[in-house]
């Protein structure tokens, strides 16, 4: 079996843009899809591109041979190099009811054949999708030479339930053709600043602020926290709008130790290198990528990281800088000696 | 759940999107979200126009030109809005529509189909002259 037919360039972790970054670009019609490929190019925050099918394909998970030759043709004409795509697990398109298994393997085929018909090498998947769905995938994938990357994103983790789920199916079906993609929301050390900045400029009082801050910080997991937080929040008479607003830094930001990725190092397939601002010297302002890039530079990781910034939910910032700075910061990580 | 307003993919009202028509307004929308969804995972809230609150009766939902009672949209599995069109919701008043400006507040709430539980509520109010 040939796994490698995929791989491109040279080993170790290499650095590219997901266009989930660019959305605001991208929804405001300021930047067409060929745009935002011509854009990554030119700043140089490529060579790896990592798009939503959803997003960037009118008509997905249904891919013409137009769209595809001439994705290619751009792709080679910028020396991109496709990454992800990225896949949704839509169980519920119809509200109130659940897809069965099979409605969900159905659901999911047409987009893991899009990912080869693109050239990508991973198709990310959600943890929706469910194990049994994703082990009867596996044969497909395997014959279309595509790595199925189950995202792993706060408020799971690698030792969360729903991923254990998955590991255990893993370890029986012990395909190269599952691995994860580690989000690092999972592994934040601090609720972004920019976020709360946020909070504070909408009215959030600071009150409410410290108060969330104190018990994000605190023992549980996300779901306990969260509780914790509204029931203190309403009994302080807080206002039911804001406290649950200001609730969703608890889904949103792990803190789960970054050594925990080491245990999924060897089936770990792309990255995302989630991202929200920077501090003064430059570095995330709440994910600790100088803990986290070595680990993965050392621990046999071969593979791409996509920017992936996630600020445009609440700024209207230059995304394309984002990016530039993002992986400026990550560069000089990787290029430091082991420690 | 509510979710925060947010930037692109809080906007609900396109700029200068409202069109007086022979039987009262249209009203150019975008979805409020990052990706493309089928409209049965959309619900068109309240509509006002100059703070009178308008029958859901009176609107209909347009997208690539074929028109949906509002209470049909959920039924519409295989018909996905393309995150980059506009759709349109086309409202009918008592009185043939007046000159000047206009203030219009739209809600859509969004059920995003991998999200189970999310219902997602974005409001947005612009003062517009039709055109």
């Amino acid at each position: 079996m040939n796994i490698t037919a995929n791989d491109s360039g040279t080993r170790g972790l290499k650095l590219g843009t997901t266009l989930y970054a660019l959305t605001n670009e991208y929804l405001s019609r300021r930047y067409s899809f060929e745009d935002l490929l011509a854009q990554t190019a030119a700043r140089g925050t490529g060579p790896g591109l990592e798009i939503v099918g959803f997003q960037s394909i009118r008509g997905f998970p249904v891919v013409t041979d137009e769209f595809a030759g001439r994705f290619k043709e751009l792709v080679a004409r910028h020396k991109l190099v496709p990454t992800s795509l990225a896949i949704n697990a839509d169980q519920e398109i119809r509200r109130g009811r659940v897809m069965s298994d099979d409605e969900m393997v159905a659901y999911h085929e047409p987009q893991i054949r899009a990912a080869a018909k693109l050239g990508f090498p991973v198709a990310r998947y959600q943890y929706g999708a469910g194990p049994d769905v994703i082990r009867r995938l596996a044969p497909l994938a395997e014959q279309l030479n595509v790595k199925l990357g189950l995202e792993i994103h706060a408020p799971q983790h690698a030792n969360h339930p729903d991923v254990i789920r998955y590991r255990e199916m893993y370890a029986k079906v012990r395909s190269p053709y599952l691995g994860w993609i580690p989000d690092f929301s999972s592994t934040a050390k601090t609720v972004p600043p920019s976020f709360l900045e946020f909070f504070r400029a909408k009215g959030v009082p600071e009150s409410l602020i410290s108060m969330a801050m104190e018990i994000w910080h605190g023992d549980g997991d996300a779901q306990t926290r969260m509780m914790q937080y509204k029931e203190r929040a309403r009994g302080s008479g807080a206002d039911e709008l804001q406290l649950n607003e200001l609730s969703l830094i608890f889904p949103m930001f792990g803190k789960q130790d970054p050594r925990s990725w080491l245990e999924l190092m060897p089936e770990v397939v792309h990255i995302h290198g989630k991202f929200f601002g920077f501090d003064a010297a430059g570095n995330e302002e709440a994910i600790d990528y100088a803990a986290l890039l070595p680990l993965f530079r050392d621990g046999g990781f071969s593979g791409y990281m996509s920017s992936e910034w996630e600020g445009h939910m609440y700024s209207d910032a230059d995304a394309f800088e984002m990016i530039e700075k993002h992986q400026a910061m990550c560069r000089r990580i990787l290029a430091a000696k082991p420690t | 759940m509510d979710y925060i307003a947010s930037m692109q993919t809080s906007r609900v009202i396109s700029d200068d999107g409202l069109r007086a028509t022979p039987t009262g307004y249209r009203i150019d929308v975008r979805l409020p979200w990052y990706r493309s969804l089928p409209i049965s995972t959309v619900e068109v809230g309240e509509v006002s126009i100059d703070g009178r609150v308008i029958d859901p009766s009176r609107v209909k939902f347009e997208l690539e030109g074929r028109s949906y009672p509002l209470t049909d949209m959920a039924d519409q599995v295989d018909t996905v809005w393309f995150v980059l069109d506009s759709a349109f919701l086309d409202v009918e008043t008592p009185e043939p529509p007046a000159a000047g400006e206009h203030d219009v507040s739209v809600t859509l709430n969004l059920y995003p189909p991998y999200i189970r539980g999310l219902k997602r509520i974005s409001r947005d109010r612009k003062t517009m002259r039709a055109a």
